[in-house]
């Protein structure tokens, strides 16, 4: 399947380039101990930082016979080389204040050494140095890339740390962790290929040397060393490293250096006999070099260790990820043209083609000639009568990244003959453009005078039963009989929680054979009215899913029974005290508006009760207007005792009730309309509309408000934002 | 005859004293500082190996190592002859390979029997990539040479010796 530019170059430099870097990373974990190792040895001496330079040259000077050299390291520890008045040499820490011998300087580990040229050249000097410099570039490509693609899932820069929305273990803390750790993984990168480049001196090499002109050298006036003004008010913490007169001869001079200058130095007179300032080649260098290593920071250090366990995680679980992907291909027993049934599959992950093999394979069962493709692979179809569109949604409402282009080609594209097409919509309700695109699709396809078959259908989580239940619409419509096999869609139910049954009325008490069911959460539990419940009837891929209604901390479900109904039926046999597991899934599209003038509600049979938790939550008194359709008189006494409290407490304004099955039929969308006027006016003082119920009453609801807006010279779309459903 | 034998006793006791004295008794040394300051090339830090030669032109001792890798030594071909074979301890002796341009300033120590008896100090350099100098410098140690400034030929410029 066609993948973006990004993902592919992601992946292809990732697949190029993972050996070194998984080479690199376990090195580069290891050397990160190197300076936390060296930090915690007990030779920095407390008062360093006040210490000048002077100080402790002199120091040095009174004690030793001899001094070459005073050096102080990235670690604030000092080390020097001596000779004593026995006539012995001692070279390694010093105390800077006392200027007494503290330890030899432990040589550098065999095992860090090893491991360190690892790191920088595989063993294979200046070839293995080229690849490793070459793969920290191509893993700042990585990087790069990676950030382009998380800001196409995030939708944006300023949504750049957003919620990420977890799909799956690989993919969640891919994003996840990438983000955490871009800058580090970025700094690393960037010093490491400087690190590399500087091997092979492709910047321009300034060395300069010190120009002493030794004819005017003066031994005269002498001074002494801590009276030398050049070193006055120097700190020793801002030198680098002293080097002594070789020895008594007034050409000879003090070579000391600091982090961005060198000076020599008159050891008698103090005269700056010569400056020479680093380049900022040098500067950068050392830059590079202590942000490579952590030298000298402890924090630092961390950081950087952690970035580099998080490179080898991005190892594994990029590559989980593609496996995955590359599991989902598209493979066809007929051809696009003399196919009858046409299959496009528009996914970002390839989880979307999982349904599109499952209902190919159903169809070619049944003697059926199918041609599955990608949406972006759209083209004439010479034998096409039914047109099937199977798509995810990517980022806000955008295409997924193979149909991109699909919207394009079908304007342009015409089909020779009529046909008819039926869009069905993958995403998650946690996403809040929930499957806009195959909205756009429908809406397009529409635009064409195309045969709309079923109107768009959508399914949350990739629910298998959502989609039998679209195949089970959509084969009658065709007119064959098709049954899915689940085969496919292993899951076992995850995220479940108790909960236990608190109360439950009797279905035979309705005469829609509907109940009422309380539960009680066993833990705290975080859900609100609007939410959906998803049980497990078999504890399998099986899963149903429930509006609920929050009252009183309680979950309260409105559950009508079918015959042979799997959800239903597995709730109406559930006994007071008893337990459930289940898992709440957020449908934040659906839940109360908090800054609003006016809320209308709108609810057919088991659909109202959402709205039953929301007025029972209305402690603000919210303008609230509740339209609920329902059969008969008999069957609202389900609700009736709640909502007239509501009414006498305020929490809801108004109630207007439909009887679909007495005296005189009424339906939901008839009140509707007879009340267009207060309803135009809602909408255009920014008032939200809520529908919950059947498609059908919420396609009848749609049908009416766009007739009221007509009659208003207005466009239905306009008022997109404030109508929030949850139908099924 | 008992005479004798206790006098040759005696002897051979003495002669072993002695011989096990000598052998324990260091042989005098001194310490000289020692500056090695490099030309302006570009690249890596040189590798500078300075030896101990003896008066018939072959390596005697390795007085000091400027350069702490080893996976590199054996680019420094002819020393690493004589060295390569024993792979005596050389961590005493070790420094940092020293860069373009600068100057280090190390210690060795040399017995000093060796002065004034036709035995020569050897600067061998070495920088990756690059030249390999066998004899960068080489002088005799005299008396005069071990105070003396000594002009090199390869990545030395000059080497500076003082007793101390």
């Amino acid at each position: 399947m066609t993948i973006s530019i990004w993902r592919y170059s992601h992946l292809a430099l990732a697949v190029s380039s993972f050996v070194f870097i998984l080479l690199a990373s376990l090195t580069g974990i290891i050397l990160a101990f190197e300076p936390i190792s060296e930090q915690i040895q007990p030779y920095k001496v407390s008062g360093f930082d006040e210490l000048t330079a002077s100080e402790t040259i002199s120091v040095f000077k009174d004690k030793y016979s001899e001094v070459l050299s005073l050096e102080i390291d990235a670690n604030d520890f000092v080390t020097a080389s001596v000779f004593t008045d026995e006539g012995g040499s001692l070279t390694g820490f010093f105390n800077p204040i006392t200027a007494d011998f503290i330890g030899e300087k432990p040589e550098v580990s065999k095992f860090f050494q090893f491991v360190t040229s690892l790191h920088r050249s595989l063993f294979l000097k200046s070839i293995g140095r080229f690849f490793v410099g070459l793969c920290s570039f191509l893993l700042f490509l990585i990087t790069v890339s990676g950030t382009v693609l998380i800001l196409k899932r995030q939708g944006g820069v300023r949504k750049f740390f957003t919620k990420v929305v977890n799909e799956s273990f690989a993919q969640y803390w891919h994003v996840v962790l990438g983000r955490a750790t871009l800058i580090p993984i970025i700094i690393i990168t960037l010093t490491g290929v400087y690190l590399s480049l500087e091997k092979f001196n492709v910047f321009p090499a300034d060395k300069k040397s010190h120009l002493i002109d030794f004819e005017q050298i003066n031994a005269t006036p002498q001074l002494n060393i801590n009276d030398f003004p050049v070193l006055k008010d120097v700190q020793l913490s801002d030198v680098e490293h002293v080097e002594f007169p070789f020895s008594d001869d007034v050409e000879d001079y003090y070579t000391i250096k600091f982090q961005t200058k060198e000076l020599v130095i008159n050891q008698f007179t103090g005269e700056v006999l010569s400056v020479i300032e680093d380049p900022l080649i040098n500067v950068l260098s050392k830059l590079s070099l202590k942000l490579h290593t952590g030298e000298g920071s402890i924090i630092w250090s961390f950081i950087l260790l952690i970035a580099t366990v998080n490179i080898l995680f991005f190892i594994y679980s990029g590559f989980a990820m593609t496996l995955k992907r590359r599991a989902f291909r598209i493979k066809n027993k007929f051809t696009k043209n003399n196919s009858e049934y046409v299959i496009l599959v528009g996914s970002e992950n390839g989880g979307t083609l999982l349904f599109a093999n499952a209902l190919k394979k159903e169809l070619i069962f049944n003697g059926k000639r199918v041609f599955v493709a990608e949406l972006n692979k759209y083209t004439i179809y010479k034998n096409i009568k039914h047109l099937i569109v199977l798509t995810s949604t990517y980022g806000e409402g955008e295409a997924p990244a193979n149909a991109t282009n699909f919207l394009k080609l079908l304007e342009k594209i015409k089909q020779n003959q009529s046909f008819d097409y039926s869009v069905v919509g993958f995403g998650s309700l946690s996403y809040p453009d929930f499957c806009k695109f195959a909205f756009d699709v429908d809406k397009s396809l529409q635009d064409q005078n195309i045969k709309q078959l079923l109107p768009p259908f959508t399914i949350n989580d990739k629910s298998f039963n959502s989609f039998e239940q679209w195949v089970a619409l959509w084969s009658k419509a065709v007119g064959t009989q098709l049954s899915i096999s689940s085969d496919a869609f292993h899951t076992i139910p995850k995220n479940t929680v108790p909960f236990k049954v608190v109360s439950k009325t009797n279905k035979e008490d309705n005469p829609d054979d509907t109940f009422r069911l309380v539960l009680k959460p066993k833990k705290k539990l975080r859900f609100t009215s609007g939410d959906l419940l998803a049980i497990y009837p078999k504890d399998d891929y099986n899963e149903r899913l429930y509006s609920i209604a929050k009252v009183n901390g309680n979950m309260h479900l409105s559950v009508k029974c079918h015959l042979n109904g799997l959800g239903s039926n597995y709730l109406n046999d559930l006994v007071v005290n008893k337990q459930l597991k289940a898992r709440v899934i957020q449908n934040k599209n659906f839940h109360f508006p908090k800054k609003t003038d006016r809320v209308i509600m709108i609810g057919n049979g088991t659909g109202i009760i959402p709205f039953i938790g929301m007025l029972a939550g209305n402690s603000k008194k919210i303008d609230t207007h509740l339209y609920c359709g329902v059969r008969t008189k008999r069957a609202f006494n389900l609700y009736q005792p709640e909502i007239s409290t509501y009414l006498k407490d305020g929490n809801l304004t108004k109630l207007t009730i439909a009887y679909s099955k007495e005296e005189y039929k009424v339906y939901v969308q008839d009140l509707i309309t007879g009340d267009s006027d207060f309803i135009m006016e809602t909408l255009l003082s920014e008032g939200v509309l809520m529908v919950c119920g059947s498609l059908v009453m919420y396609k009848g609801v749609l049908d009416a408000l766009e007739q009221i807006c007509l009659a208003n010279k207005l466009n239905i779309n306009d008022f997109r934002h404030l109508i929030k459903s949850d139908c099924y | 005859m008992k005479k004798v034998f206790k006098i040759t006793f005696f002897a051979t006791v003495a002669i072993l004293v002695l011989s096990v004295y000598s052998f324990t008794l260091k042989p005098a040394t001194t310490k000289y500082k020692c500056m090695m300051q490099m030309i302006n090339y570009t690249g890596e830090g040189a590798y500078v190996v300075i030896s101990l030669i003896n008066p018939e032109g072959a390596y005697e001792k390795t007085l000091y190592v400027q350069g702490d890798d080893s996976e590199w030594y054996h680019d420094i071909t002819e020393w690493w002859k004589f060295y390569g074979k024993k792979r005596s301890d050389l961590d005493a002796i070790t420094g940092e390979t020293i860069a373009g341009g600068a100057r280090t300033i190390s210690v060795i120590e040399i017995d000093d029997d060796k002065v004034n008896s036709g035995y020569k100090i050897r600067f061998e350099t070495a920088v990756e990539d690059q030249e390999y100098y066998t004899k960068d410098a080489e002088f005799e140690l005299t008396s005069e040479s071990v105070k003396s400034k000594v002009e090199g030929t390869g990545f030395l410029r000059y080497v500076r010796m003082l007793p101390n």
